[in-house]
């Protein structure tokens, strides 16, 4: 029973971080119809940089002084460095989202093909580019101390980092959801999903909201990625594309455009993962690629999404 | 017509007299390495640049090949027979994963397509890694001793390729230019209108990626048996479909010729900048360079070196392809 209990919660916290890769890469698809190929690229963005910052605020408060360390408001001092780090990876990837979309994708507006392949090509791009400044090789990337280590109730092992991201992810969920459905920029994204000529007609401006949209993704997606570094203890080069594929194959389970669905497939997918990875961790990924084989063939639109 | 008849003769006079002029075993081996990734790349183009559909995972048939002839010739020995099998391995296997990849795919938008082929290649790719008693996993495996005395010769495996991409040019020539080629650059042109004249769609969709999955194992085997060596990162890493994709954008999407003039500047380019890399290290990310340049040509160049003479010329109206919506 405690055994199921962890890896369930492995599962949803795993599920949270695609999610928030996901949740981006589903909206903007079913408003703007492009499927952002670069997604995975400003995750690991916003990870890389992220843990930069961080590490670097940690390194700079060591310096000014030494005994840092034993200070018993340190654990509060990293923890206020991580959250900078958090922010400035959201920001970083909101900024190179916003380039994206004004720079690339506004320019091949209504060519799908020319669409993808240059999302491919920012791919190729930005992953480069995190070679050129942090190098090829994997970096180190420690949970902050005031997250480290676990609550055991009872014979249950609960790790607090994991805890962190399932309460984060949820937050996150209910506030796209309040945004989606409360506000007026909501309307219109739903709108937009459902049918942007009929919005743009009604004489809304669909290409603010297509920035705003993709600004927001890419921030979401660069948040998933700062959380997930510390999660797997590292960032390396190839996280973007590898994150990417479980948010592609999340978006095809949960339904493109609906975020509520990214949220429902991506606990399914890391839920699988966890238990594949403690049973017969050679066939994890595989089993994640059969379900979606399976959506495709029967409900190609996903669980929640509302066209294929 | 005549024209690009002569172009092809030049070509093949060129690639057969290229070798008297050669006599280093690496340069030998830059242009053997130029025509078997330029047959990669033709057959990228059967998809990309003839039916306008986009796939990120064309990588998985040419490891498909080349995982087939390296394990054939390892474990069943120093033989020729054994690299007939291990073609008609490749070939069964690629025809296969292509159609139930289609299967499931093409039927929707152009977007699952790209999506579904990539992550299909980075499970091949993560399978290779993983199956260490067979693929010997990241390091990969030599396999020098067991290819046949013949194909382990510089100069005739030259040729050899040579006459492989002369081969598969003229046969995928025929094929674009087939009635059922004719069809494809209709569903390509518009989609829509297409299916109304009464095809079917999927069908002729599926046979595009069946044949371009196909060639492209066979560049696979080729590619394999000149290196000597397989590894899971050279051959179902997504670096080889940016290559294709970069090829086939760079020389022109829709022209056979395109690609193997986009595999020569790649592979040349390549070779210098590896060489530059020495003299400063930023060289050593040349694919942001080919990244950018790509997304350049993408934006303002559809057509790619050859489409972009092409239409400087304003012949040849196969070249054509309009700016049309996919559905």
């Amino acid at each position: 029973m405690e055994l199921i209990i962890i890896l369930t919660l492995n599962g949803v916290a795993t599920g949270m971080l695609i999610f928030l890769i996901a949740a981006g890469l589903s909206l903007i698809f079913g408003l703007m119809d492009v499927l952002n190929f670069a997604h995975g690229a400003l995750s690991m963005w916003g990870a890389y940089f992220g843990i930069w910052i961080y590490k670097g605020l940690e390194q700079f408060w060591l310096h000014q002084n030494p005994n840092l360390l034993e200070a018993s408001w340190y654990p509060w001092l990293s923890m206020l460095n991580f959250i900078i780090g958090i922010v400035a990876g959201i920001f970083i990837g909101s900024i190179l989202g916003l380039l994206m979309e004004k720079l690339l994708i506004q320019p091949v507006y209504g060519n799908h093909i020319q669409q993808i392949l240059i999302t491919m090509g920012a791919m190729l791009i930005l992953a480069e580019m995190v070679k050129l400044f942090w190098g090829s090789n994997l970096i180190s990337a420690p949970v902050p101390a005031l997250l480290d280590g676990a609550w055991e109730i009872g014979n249950i092992v609960l790790i607090k980092y994991r805890i962190t991201i399932i309460a984060i992810g949820l937050a996150i969920l209910t506030f796209l959801l309040w945004i989606l459905h409360k506000t007026k920029i909501g309307l219109i994204v739903r709108a937009g999903v459902q049918n942007k000529e009929m919005v743009q007609a009604l004489g809304i401006n669909v290409k603010k909201v297509f920035t705003l949209v993709f600004m927001l993704g890419a921030g979401l997606a660069a948040l998933g990625g700062v959380l997930m570094a510390p999660f797997m203890n590292q960032v390396y080069p190839t996280m973007g594309l590898e994150k990417q594929l479980l948010a592609f194959i999340v978006v095809v389970i949960g339904g493109m455009g609906s975020v509520f669905g990214s949220a429902v497939a991506g606990v399914i997918v890391g839920i699988t993962e966890a238990f594949m990875l403690y049973y017969v961790p050679d066939a994890a990924l595989a089993v994640n690629f059969l379900l979606m084989a399976l959506i495709l063939l029967l409900r190609p639109s996903g669980l929640f999404g509302e066209r294929g | 017509m005549t024209n690009k008849k002569v172009g092809w003769l030049v070509l093949i006079i060129v690639g057969l007299l290229l070798p008297l002029f050669i006599n280093n075993q690496a340069q030998l081996l830059l242009f053997t390495k130029i025509y078997i990734l330029a047959v990669f790349a033709m057959s990228y183009d059967i998809l990309l640049g003839y039916t306008g559909i986009i796939s990120f995972g064309h990588v998985m048939f040419f490891g498909i090949g080349s995982y087939s002839v390296s394990l054939m010739l390892k474990h069943g020995g120093q033989s020729w027979l054994n690299i007939v099998i291990a073609i008609i391995i490749a070939i069964v296997l690629s025809a296969v994963i292509s159609f139930i990849v289609g299967v499931l795919s093409l039927r929707l938008k152009s977007t699952y397509y790209a999506m579904i082929t990539l992550a299909f290649a980075e499970l091949f790719h993560i399978l290779s890694l993983k199956w260490r008693s067979l693929t010997n996993g990241e390091d990969g495996f030599n396999f020098s001793k067991y290819i046949p005395d013949l194909l382990k010769d510089r100069l005739n495996f030259y040729y050899i390729s040579l006459i492989f991409l002369i081969i598969i040019a003229y046969f995928l020539y025929r094929f674009v230019n087939s009635a059922t080629g004719k069809v494809l650059v209709a569903i390509r042109e518009n989609e829509q209108r297409a299916e109304t004249l009464g095809y079917n769609i999927l069908h002729y969709k599926l046979i595009s990626s069946i044949v371009a999955g196909v060639v492209a194992s066979l560049s696979g085997i080729m590619y394999a048996i000149s290196y000597r060596y397989v590894g899971s990162a050279s051959v179902f890493g997504i670096d080889k479909t940016i290559d294709a994709l970069l090829m086939t954008i760079i020389g022109g999407v829709g022209t056979l010729f395109g690609p193997l003039l986009g595999s020569g500047i790649i592979n040349i380019a390549h070779e210098l900048l590896a060489d530059l890399a020495k003299v400063h290290p930023i060289f050593e990310r040349w694919l942001i360079l080919f990244g950018i340049l790509y997304v350049l040509i993408v934006m303002f160049f559809p057509k790619g070196i050859m489409g972009s003479l092409h239409k400087y010329r304003n012949s040849l109206p196969l070249f054509k392809i309009r700016k049309s919506k996919d559905g």
